[in-house]
Order: structure tokens, then C-alpha cells, then sequence
């Protein structure tokens, strides 16, 4: 355990100093802080609306949320696609094993720095959200959407040590850098936009749906065949196949689970049902901040055990690998 | 003799289809500079990882200091340090904050630790570069940063594989140097593994010759060289101001002359016993004069081609 605190602390150091959690943090910083002026401007604008629609509620385009779901996956890589790889080729990975430490600290130390930093994002990021909000509206989060707040904080940096984790496992498991920021990229885009498209077509093509036509349609006529009981089952249904798909995708599953703990209650999550959309904007009338954590949080568990089981899989997948590799200097 | 302070028995590791160690009986004992000599891919690399405790071998034992390499390899990373082939360094840190942090890897504490890394960096003369970063050194600086991070645990048993491979004459001979020096000064074993034989030779007191994982040989030079001098004890060489057959003939001729070999005006006289005596009255009889005579010595690399054939 001393060893991976020494490793965690150098490696804490390399990554707080390093130019590419200084972009990343200035980029999300700027943007959190855009989306916090929306949003409280969303909320002057929908009197009801509660103070946590700073986190969802949008007017050009993105909030905080769809921020999160999209490029939260690309701050994850980004941390740990280069982890084992890259000291593998410049050999500083032989050099710190001949050290009198257990190979384990490494890989510990490692996460555990990389996990601290996205904390660190997170919480001084929705930090200075808050404060914006704040300050343009001029009252606070109740006590109850503070526990909602840290409940999300939570949520979100589980989602981001997935894909910490998963960066790290692609390290370990290739050679190149190049490698695993191919494989990075490509899970990212998938995760967040291929899937979206998969599931539209295999609902399309298992649940096949006949629009009617013919004499039934027709002004005057007193049944609309689109409200018939057998077209809105298949529709239901179809539906329920899509949402299926795209729980694959760890993306989806944040979205669900951060906008039931919001209090957009009902599924869809953010942008109102269109998972791609990006900006598609909450929808005011179901922005009520309404239903209280607990229940919020028994009905999303399964999706938040989904991301943790996730998480804990490639980060004991890397960790055995790494503790199996042989490590030949300079290759 | 000291006592062994490496030991290995037996030890074998497989890769997949490759047999990187077989069978391998290796003793180097305490103090001494140990050269390990091998082609590319003989095993030096595998030896070492395994003595370090970095890969665990197949089958056989081995013990380093006295602790075993697989149940006690950490115990052997504390006494134990290692370079191995193209180290690498934090290249965003400077030269003293790798010491640093090699440091607080060993449990090193912070008055020891600042004391020490001062003075190594004047061993290896990186004091103007100390807080310089790594990835502005040169490969030569590099190398010596490298030693430096094997010294600051101050260990008895030092690990150097291809320490000089890629440095310019001058460098080279500045890590030759202090080799011997800490080997002298600290009385620091230092397990030495090259294929650039120049420098074994330079260095080293006891060679040990590998070969597709097994050790063939390991003696001292002289030892090894007088080995294989063998069946004709004594070669000398003469250099004249002319040679002609009739004087290599006579030469021949001579009771106890083995052969004669030319090389344009020198000669290289086989013997059984010393008959360079006789040798040089007959050259002075033939009208030539003798610029030099001396006997022959053999290079590392004659007895390092010289096992390789016996091998193979």
C-alpha cells in the first residue's frame, strides 16, 4: 500500500500538471459555466422550474448533462489510454520494477491518482456551476436538491472512472499508443452515437410497423387509426426494444440514472427521449424537480450497479493482465 | 575466493516456443565485476529479469544476496539495483526529481535522501544538469542518470545491461571508469551483461559465456585464455624489417617450432616451449633486423569465437 501512494502522489502530480488535463479542465470549465448561465436563464424563463434545471435546461444547444453523456467518456480516455503503454516504450516501467515494490502499486496508483483528478473536475466544476447559478438568480438549491446535487457529483465520476478504466485496460492491453487511442476512439463513438443508430434499425426490422392507409384515414372519419390499441403496443414496444439497445452503451445508462436523480422522472432522460439529439432540451413540463431521491435512486439502481460492475470489470481485467505481462525492456 | 553472493540452479524459463534460459548453473561471487557475455538473444536479458525477481522462471532456483528470487523478490530489489537495457526516465521531471522519486520508491528517508542524491549526482557528473528535465539529456546523460538511480538505494549487487550500448567512445570510457571505481570504493558486486567484448575485457575479472540459454564457460580472461592456448603453449610475434621463405623455412626447422604464420612483415611463431632464442639467431643469420618480439596475447574475442565453435 506505501508503494502505491508514492506512485499515486508522483502520478497525482504528473496528471494535475500535465497539459492535457489543463485543456480538458478548461475546456469543461467553460462550457459548465455557459450551461449554468442557460440554465438559470431556462429557469427564469419557466417559472416552476426547479434550481437543478441549471444542470439540464438549455437554450442554444447543450446543457450540462448532454455535455457530460458526450465528451464525459473522452475525459475518461483521455486520462488512461496512455497509462501502461506509453512508460512501457520509454522504458520507465522496467525502471520503476526493479524497485522494491509489489507490481500492483503501480497499476493502484495509477487509477488512484487518475480517479482523484476527474473528482477533482467534477466536484470544482459543478461547484462553480452552482455559484453562476446562484448568482444570477438569486436563491439557492434547497437542502433536498443539495443531496441530489452530491448524489450526481457521485454518479458522474463513476461514470468517468468507467471510462478511466477502460482507457487504462486498452493500455494495458496494447503495445502502441497509437493502438489504444484507435480502440479509445472508436468504443467512444460508438457508445455515444452508433448505438443510437443500431437501435433504430433492429427496432425497425424485429418490430415491423404497417402504417395504415387506405379508406381509414380521412377527415370526418370518428376513429384515427393512429391511436388504434394495436399501433401504440407496437410502438410501445419497438420502444422498449430501442431503450434495451441502447443500454449497451454506458452513456445511456449515466443519462438515465443522472436524469432520474435530477428528477426528470420517467426514462428518455435528457433532451426529452432523443438520445442523439444533442441539445435537445428538457422539457419544461416535466422539469418539475419532482419525486425524491430515494425513489429517484431505487428506480435507476440497476443502471449505477451497471456502470460500477462495468468499471470494476475493466479495471480487474487490466490489473491481471498488467500482473501477467512480461516486462521486456523497450518492448 | 569470496563467498557466492549470486546463485542459480537449474534455472529455466520457457517462452511459448523459445527456451530463453536452459538449464542455467551461474555462481558470481561477492566483489567482483562479472562480464556476461552473449550474442543477441542468448538470454542475458531473461537472467537478469529473473534474478531481479521480474519474471518468474519455468523451473530451477536461484538466490541473490541470499534471498529467493521468487519468494523474496522484493526483499532482493532492496538490496539489488538494476539498469536495464534502454531505460527510460520521466521525461517531464527533472534529473533530481527521478532520483526523488526512485527514492521514495525504496522507503529511503528525506535527510538520507537529499544528502545522497547530492552526492550522486557529482559521481556521475550530472550537478550542472540536476534540475534540468530529462527529456532535454543526451543519451550519454541519460545513461548516467540511469546508474545514478541504481546507486541512490545503495545497493551490494548492481544489475548493468548494456550499460555503454549507443555512447560515444568518451562516454563509454566514463561509465567503464566509474564501474570500476564504485567496484573498488564500495566494494559493490556488479553483474555486468554486454556483448561488446572490448569492454568486458576492459572491466571485467570473470566472464561467464552464454549461449541459447545455457552458460558454457565462466572463468577468469587469463584463465579462459590459457585454456584454449592449449596444444601450442607458445605464440610469438615478430615484426622484422624483411621476411623471405627461406627464413620461414629455417624457422620451421627449428626443434620445438610448431608452424610459422605471415602476416606481410610479421611472423607469428607456434611453439611448444620458448624457443624465441633460437628463433631470433636464425632471423639475425638471414640478414634481417628485429623491430619487435613479444608474445601474442588473446583477445576476449578469440576465446569468446573460440567457445562458440567448441559449442556449436
Amino acid at each position: 500500500m506505501a508503494g502505491s501512494l508514492t506512485v499515486c502522489r508522483k502520478e497525482l502530480a504528473d496528471v494535475l500538471g500535465s497539459k492535457r488535463y489543463i485543456v480538458l479542465f478548461a475546456l469543461i470549465f467553460l462550457m459548465s459555466t455557459m450551461s449554468a448561465y442557460q440554465g438559470a436563464q431556462f429557469i427564469s424563463n419557466n417559472t416552476g422550474s426547479n434550481f437543478l434545471a441549471i444542470f439540464y435546461g438549455s437554450q442554444f444547444g447543450f446543457s450540462f448533462t448532454t455535455l457530460m453523456v458526450y465528451f464525459g467518456p473522452i475525459i475518461g480516455l483521455a486520462l488512461g489510454f496512455d497509462a501502461i503503454n506509453k512508460e512501457r516504450t520509454s522504458g520507465s516501467l522496467s525502471v520503476t520494477l526493479c524497485q522494491p515494490i509489489y507490481r500492483d502499486s503501480i497499476i493502484n496508483g495509477k487509477i488512484l491518482a487518475a480517479t482523484a483528478s476527474l473528482s477533482l473536475l467534477v466536484v470544482s466544476t459543478i461547484g462553480i456551476m452552482c455559484g453562476v447559478a446562484v448568482s444570477i438568480l438569486g436563491f439557492g438549491p434547497t437542502l433536498a436538491d443539495v443531496s441530489k446535487i452530491g448524489m450526481y457529483m457521485l454518479l458522474t465520476v463513476i461514470y468517468l472512472a468507467f471510462w478511466l478504466c477502460l482507457g487504462i485496460l486498452f493500455s494495458t492491453v496494447t503495445k502502441k499508443i497509437s493502438t489504444s487511442i484507435l480502440m479509445s476512439v472508436s468504443v467512444w463513438i460508438f457508445c455515444a452515437m452508433v448505438i443510437s443508430i443500431v437501435a433504430g434499425l433492429l427496432g425497425n426490422y424485429l418490430v415491423p410497423i404497417s402504417m395504415p392507409s387506405g379508406p381509414g384515414i380521412g377527415r370526418g372519419n370518428s376513429t384515427n387509426p393512429f391511436n388504434s390499441p394495436e399501433l401504440r403496443a407496437l410502438f410501445q414496444q419497438r420502444n422498449t426494444l430501442e431503450t434495451n439497445i441502447r443500454r449497451i452503451s454506458p452513456s445511456y445508462l449515466y443519462n438515465e440514472a443522472g436524469s432520474a436523480i435530477l428528477g426528470l422522472i420517467g426514462g428518455g432522460g435528457f433532451g426529452g427521449g432523443g438520445f442523439i439529439e444533442i441539445g435537445g432540451g428538457a422539457n419544461p413540463f416535466r422539469a418539475a424537480g419532482a419525486g425524491d431521491l430515494t425513489q429517484a435512486l431505487a428506480m435507476v439502481w440497476p443502471q449505477i450497479m451497471a456502470l460500477i460492475v462495468g468499471m470494476i470489470v475493466c479495471f480487474a481485467a487490466s490489473y491481471m493482465l498488467f500482473l501477467r505481462q512480461e516486462i521486456r525492456p523497450g518492448g | 575466493m569470496s563467498k557466492p553472493i549470486i546463485q542459480t540452479q537449474e534455472l529455466t524459463k520457457n517462452y511459448k516456443e523459445v527456451k530463453a534460459l536452459d538449464h542455467l548453473d551461474l555462481t558470481v561471487f561477492e566483489g567482483e565485476i562479472f562480464g556476461y557475455l552473449g550474442p543477441n538473444g542468448a538470454g542475458k536479458t531473461t537472467t537478469l529479469l529473473a534474478l531481479m525477481g521480474l519474471t518468474v522462471p519455468t523451473s530451477g532456483t536461484a538466490t541473490v544476496g541470499g534471498y529467493d528470487i521468487i519468494k523474496d523478490s522484493r526483499k532482493i530489489r532492496q538490496i539489488a539495483g538494476m539498469l536495464p537495457e534502454g531505460a527510460g526516465f520521466y521525461e517531464d521531471l527533472t534529473a533530481r526529481q527521478n532520483l526523488n522519486y526512485i527514492c521514495q520508491l525504496n522507503d529511503i528517508p528525506k535527510l538520507e535522501m537529499e544528502k545522497s542524491i547530492k552526492e550522486l549526482l557529482d559521481a556521475v557528473d550530472l550537478r550542472n544538469r540536476a534540475d534540468m528535465k530529462v527529456e532535454k539529456f543526451s543519451r550519454g546523460m541519460k545513461q548516467r542518470l540511469g546508474i545514478a538511480e541504481v546507486l541512490v538505494k545503495n545497493p551490494k549487487i548492481a544489475f548493468f545491461d548494456e550499460p555503454t550500448i549507443g555512447l560515444d567512445p568518451q562516454g563509454t570510457k566514463e561509465i567503464r571508469d566509474l564501474l570500476i571505481r564504485l567496484n573498488k570504493e564500495e566494494n559493490l558486486t556488479i553483474f555486468l551483461s554486454s556483448h561488446l567484448l572490448y569492454e568486458v575485457q576492459q572491466t571485467c575479472q570473470r566472464v561467464g559465456i552464454i549461449r541459447a540459454g545455457k552458460l558454457i564457460v565462466a572463468d577468469t580472461i587469463e584463465n579462459l585464455s590459457n585454456r584454449i592456448a592449449g596444444k601450442d603453449k607458445v605464440v610469438i610475434e615478430f615484426e622484422l624489417s624483411k621476411v623471405d621463405a627461406d627464413l620461414i623455412k629455417d624457422i620451421e626447422g627449428i626443434d620445438g617450432v610448431i608452424s610459422v604464420d605471415q602476416n606481410e612483415r610479421k611472423l607469428y611463431v607456434h611453439m611448444r616451449e620458448d624457443k624465441s632464442g633460437d628463433v631470433s639467431q636464425m632471423i639475425i643469420k638471414h640478414g634481417a633486423t628485429i623491430l619487435l618480439m613479444k608474445p601474442k596475447e588473446r583477445s576476449l574475442e578469440d576465446i569468446f569465437i573460440e567457445y562458440y565453435k567448441e559449442g556449436a
